[in-house]
């Protein structure tokens, strides 16, 4: 399967928004991986134009930052966190049960754009560890149970509006 | 101003408010190791080795990011700093290769030099080098970012000195690299190649490719002999071979840390193979070896003779833009005062020189206006700047970074260009004139400006005359026929007009206007609007002439031309001569000579005999070759002194070896007026010999028994008439400006008048605009011989738009035949989103400079010539020519 098309109107027009706004160029960068899940590499050049800046630059602010990224990625966003509680707590495990079951490595994206799965350092919840973020919402005090039925849900919510 | 004092090591010193603790240390005799910091570039603080630490908190600090403080106490060499300089040295080592015995940097090595320094030997942490392979596509840089220590260097050199922006870091923490947008080979990125970040790097992660293995056994600094920017330059030699070039580093340098891609990297034609290394004379057809004193002898002997027989008007001298002010000098004193001819001429007129000519003469007569604006600094303190029908990115980079760091700093930037030029990107206002416009468009301004009452009116009042004349033309003018023209809407002559409101304008003239038709019509409007504006002897206003090659100035000042002798004073005034004329003992031709193009034409028409070429390649240099060819069959003596092979040797009767800018000394004045004496480096190559030597030898052939016998003896010379010439002069003022008495005449506007733009033809429907690519210098004579630039320069090419492309039916890389009135070029496309369609750009210089076989031999600043800018070309498809 195809990562989705880029509708280039919108991107040009959130581009646009942010004309000569060098200041302008995180909430930017922002909009548009909200916008598309990703920040594509094409877009790159158009934005420094706009804002006045060289395109290596915005290179290196989009891959300073984490929450940034220029590949596309699924419509889930999985992290799964390896800090210090979650890590005494079998956070460990937990990763690896995910990716058994997603068949994803850490990084990775599934062929059809539907998970990716990424780990964290620390996702700021310890008192719920083990934990785990889908897109913005936590999942914590995880189990092997737990983590299928999480990945289930979410994997039924897709067949259902595919 | 308040005055800062601060002990350093206990020792009490006071210095301004806003210096670094580097600085201050520095400038009292503790030299604190650093690795990030230069100079010409911001603080930045990455490396960490400069730690120096505060006595009474104890803290440590980087000293090149921290500014003086009152009372401050600070220590540089303490043990706790060096202990944490030597883990900062070591960790930087465990992270690199060990390689040390191969790398080229060898012991130019800043990091090498740094842990030499603090004694950091074994390094007794486990080594982890970084596995990045080397980008080692093109034929200059060669980028190994596993040595890279991220220091920025190169990054901040990129974005603050060349203002490119080809690279930044990319990712963070332990992965960050300098990095090019999507990772791409320098050559597909923005990169220009100037090789400033080369000369920059610490380490061995960025170094010059080349042949030469290692580092250079000396280094001398010289100037380069390029273009006219006159950019100072290390060059690096082994045995009697130049083999690296960077900048010199001075400060007071035109161009500091900067250097382009030819200065660079180009001087590898020194070593060409086509390199002349003995005096040659054609018998019975073939070229033969002899000795110096046979040429000289033979040289003399046939001139003489050509002088009895035929007269002195028989024999036309070219001197050369490229050869030292002394040089010239004797080279139109033997045409002058030996042969008596004024028919002596150089390359600059194919540069425009007849146009900056015409701007000489508004300035002679009263001296206190100088329209020239001087030191390229001003373009970076100038209200506003307006560049019109030039791409000194291109023609002149360091004076294009010049530009790009006054527009970066907010300098309003107007780039006049039929074709979106590089430049145009930094511009806040780009206008896609019709070639041939430019007259119309300045004149619109003009009126608009005034219009607005946005002009100088008290400088108007004071200094200029004929005022309401102009004003009344400026104000009848038509902007529908404007608009017709110039093919710009009224508003973008607005926004112009708006951007020079009430501002000193700092003008940067180029080809566009040099070589064009009505280039003449042209700079009066722009001397207009000068004076309109009161951009004249205003912080960095005036005009800035980029000169193309690299003694354009001193060639002219010392007398390499038709009409002026030594000094600029023309050869009719006898007040002028006079002076000449006891000093070199004998009466001088009082009529002007023949001009470059005129002496080709009398060649042509049989009336001149013999041309003595110094320094020039007419057969590449100038349009229509085969006529220029023709002309030169005709002659009974072709003399060429010159240090390469060239088209032009190729057709001569009597060759004599040269001495390149590396191999001997003298001065070359740039385009700002600076006075830069070269070092001879090298001895030059074989028997040739510094063109100074040659020339005061043939000089004695010619019978001139009391000449000067010395590069110091005509220095001597110049300088009784000209003092400012004279070796201790470091820079140049107008001073021989003669200074006229009583009050100062007002400077006269003149009419204001309209030109017609080039038009295509019937049959030729597309315009040629032909001009410079960075890695050729003018017809590529030099450039072209070296090595690296030849590897690369397959990606030159005939520019055109997309859409004109598919209308051929013709791709990238594919060759198309262009077809003018005058004849006809071969070459490449390169589809190029700057060109507008309808326009095709023609670079000068590749492939045996090609381009100039579309252009029509004609005499430039002539209202009845086309130019040599321009010109309508058909297209053809060549079949089965794709790469």
């Amino acid at each position: 399967m195809k990562p989705p098309e880029i509708d280039w109107q919108k991107l040009n027009a959130l581009i646009e928004s942010h004309k000569t706004e060098q200041w302008g160029l995180i909430p930017l960068l922002q909009e548009i991986q909200k916008a598309f899940g990703f920040i594509p590499p094409e877009s790159v050049e158009p934005i420094a134009e706009a804002l006045g800046l060289f395109p290596a630059q915005v290179q290196g602010v989009i891959t300073f930052y984490a929450g940034f990224s220029m590949v596309p990625r699924g419509k889930y966003v999985l992290r799964v966190c390896c800090g210090t509680a979650c890590h005494v707590k079998g956070g460990r495990s937990i990763l690896r049960l995910v990716q058994q079951d997603l068949k994803l490595k850490e990084g990775e994206t599934s062929p059809d754009y539907k998970f990716s799965l990424e780990s964290a350092a620390c996702l700021g919840a310890c008192a719920l560890a083990p934990t785990m973020m889908v897109n913005r919402d936590y999942f914590g005090k995880l189990s092997p149970p737990k983590v299928a039925s999480i990945l289930n849900y979410f994997g039924k919510e897709g067949r259902e509006e595919g | 101003m308040e005055v800062i004092t601060l002990t350093i090591n206990g020792k009490t010193i006071s210095c301004d408010p806003g210096v670094s603790v580097l600085d201050a240390a520095a400038k009292n005799g503790f030299s604190i190791p650093t690795l990030c910091h230069h100079p010409d570039l911001k603080p930045f603080g990455a490396c960490r080795v400069c730690l120096v630490e505060d006595e009474k908190t104890g803290r440590l600090m980087a000293a090149c990011v921290t500014p003086v403080a009152q009372n401050m106490a600070v220590r540089t060499h303490t043990p706790r700093i060096l202990t944490h300089r030597r883990n900062i040295a070591a960790l930087m080592l465990a992270a690199h290769p060990e390689s040390c015995i191969v790398c080229d940097k060898g012991n130019r090595c800043r990091l090498r030099r740094v842990a030499a320094e603090l004694g950091v030997g074994e390094i007794r942490l486990d080594p982890m080098p970084s596995d990045q392979t080397p980008d080692q596509l093109n034929p200059f840089i060669y980028r190994d970012l596993s040595k890279c220590i991220l220091c920025g260097k190169c990054i901040r050199a990129d974005h603050e000195l060349v203002v490119t922006g080809a690279i930044d870091y990319s990712m963070r923490g332990i992965k960050a690299y300098p990095a090019t947008l999507q990772d791409k080979p320098l050559e597909q990125s923005g990169c220009t190649f100037c090789g400033t970040c080369v000369a920059l790097c610490p380490t061995g992660a960025l170094t010059t490719r080349s042949t030469y293995v290692g580092v250079p056994e000396r280094e001398v600094d010289t100037v380069c002999g390029f273009c006219g920017v006159g950019c100072r330059l290390r060059l690096g030699a082994a045995d009697s071979q130049v083999v690296e070039a960077n900048p010199a580093m001075d400060g007071k340098s035109v161009n500091g840390a900067t250097l382009c891609i030819r200065g660079h990297f180009g001087h590898d034609f020194l070593n060409s193979v086509k390199r002349l290394t003995r005096p040659m004379l054609r018998q019975n057809g073939t070229m033969t070896p002899v000795t110096w004193d046979e040429a000289l002898q033979e040289t003399a002997r046939r001139l003489l003779m050509l002088k009895e027989q035929y007269g002195p008007q028989s024999i036309a001298f070219l001197g050369s833009s490229k050869c030292t002010n002394e040089e010239n000098y004797l080279f139109q004193k033997i045409a002058r005062s030996l042969l008596k001819t004024n028919n002596i001429d150089n390359g600059g007129y194919a540069l425009g020189r007849g146009l900056l000519s015409c701007i000489e003469k508004r300035t002679d007569g009263s001296g206190r206006f100088h329209f020239f604006a001087g030191s390229l600094a001003g373009l970076e303190k100038c209200d506003a700047i307006l560049v019109i029908g030039a791409d000194p990115t291109h023609s002149m980079p360091v004076a294009g970074y010049y530009l790009k760091r006054g527009a970066v700093k907010g300098i309003p930037l107007i780039v006049v260009d039929p074709r979106r030029t590089e430049l145009a990107k930094y511009s806040a206002l780009w206008l896609p004139v019709q070639p041939g416009a430019d007259t119309d468009l300045v004149n619109a301004v003009a009126a608009l400006i005034l219009a607005r009452k946005s002009h100088d009116a008290s400088f108007v009042e004071r200094f200029t005359a004929g005022f309401r004349e102009y004003a009344a033309s400026l104000r009848a003018l038509d902007f529908e026929q404007i608009k017709k023209s110039t093919g710009l809407e009224k508003t973008a002559l607005e926004k112009a007009a708006t951007l020079l409101s009430h501002k000193k304008i700092a003008f940067v003239l180029g080809d566009g206007i040099l070589k064009q038709r009505s280039g003449l019509e042209a700079v009066e409007a722009l001397l207009n609007l000068a004076m309109l504006t009161g951009s004249i002897a205003h912080k960095g206003a005036g005009f800035y002439i980029p000169a193309k090659e690299n003694n354009l100035v001193g060639a002219w000042d010392m007398g390499s031309v038709p009409t002026t002798l030594p000094g600029r004073r023309a050869v009719t005034d006898p007040e002028a001569r006079g002076e000449w004329e006891k000093i070199w003992q004998t009466a001088l031709p009082t009529e002007p000579g023949l001009d470059l193009v005129q002496i080709i034409q009398a060649a042509e028409a049989g009336r001149l005999k013999g041309i003595f070429i110094m320094g020039e390649n007419p057969l590449r240099s100038l349009p229509q070759p085969e006529r220029v060819k023709a002309a030169f069959a005709k002659l009974e003596l072709l003399v060429t002194q010159d240090i390469l092979f060239t088209e032009t040797v190729e057709a001569a009767h009597i060759v004599l070896p040269g001495a390149a800018f590396s191999e001997k000394e003298g001065a070359f004045i740039n385009m700002e007026g600076r006075l830069q004496q070269l070092a001879a480096v090298v001895p030059p190559p074989g028997q040739a010999k510094a063109d100074l030597e040659i020339l005061l030898a043939l000089a004695r052939y010619l019978e001139d028994g009391n000449g000067p016998a010395s590069l110091a003896q005509v220095r001597a010379e110049i300088g009784q008439v000209l003092p400012l010439y004279s070796p201790s002069a470091r820079s140049r003022h107008l001073v021989w400006i003669q200074k006229k008495e009583g009050r100062e005449a007002a400077i006269p506007f003149s009419p204001v008048k309209s030109a017609a733009p080039d038009q295509v033809e019937t049959g030729r429907p597309y315009m040629a605009v032909l001009g410079s690519r960075r890695h050729q210098l003018g017809s590529g004579t030099r450039t072209g011989l070296s090595a690296r630039i030849a590897a690369f320069s397959t990606q030159g090419g005939i520019a055109v738009a997309a859409a004109d492309a598919l209308k051929w039916g013709v791709a990238d890389g594919q060759m198309i035949r262009l077809t003018s009135a005058n004849g006809i070029m071969n070459g490449r496309v390169r589809i190029d989103a700057k060109v507008r369609p309808g326009f095709i750009f023609v670079p000068h210089g590749e492939d045996s400079n090609q381009a100039r076989c579309l252009l029509g031999l004609t005499a430039l600043m002539d209202s009845a010539s086309p130019g040599w800018n321009t010109c309508p070309v058909s297209i053809e498809k060549i079949e089965g020519g794709l790469p």
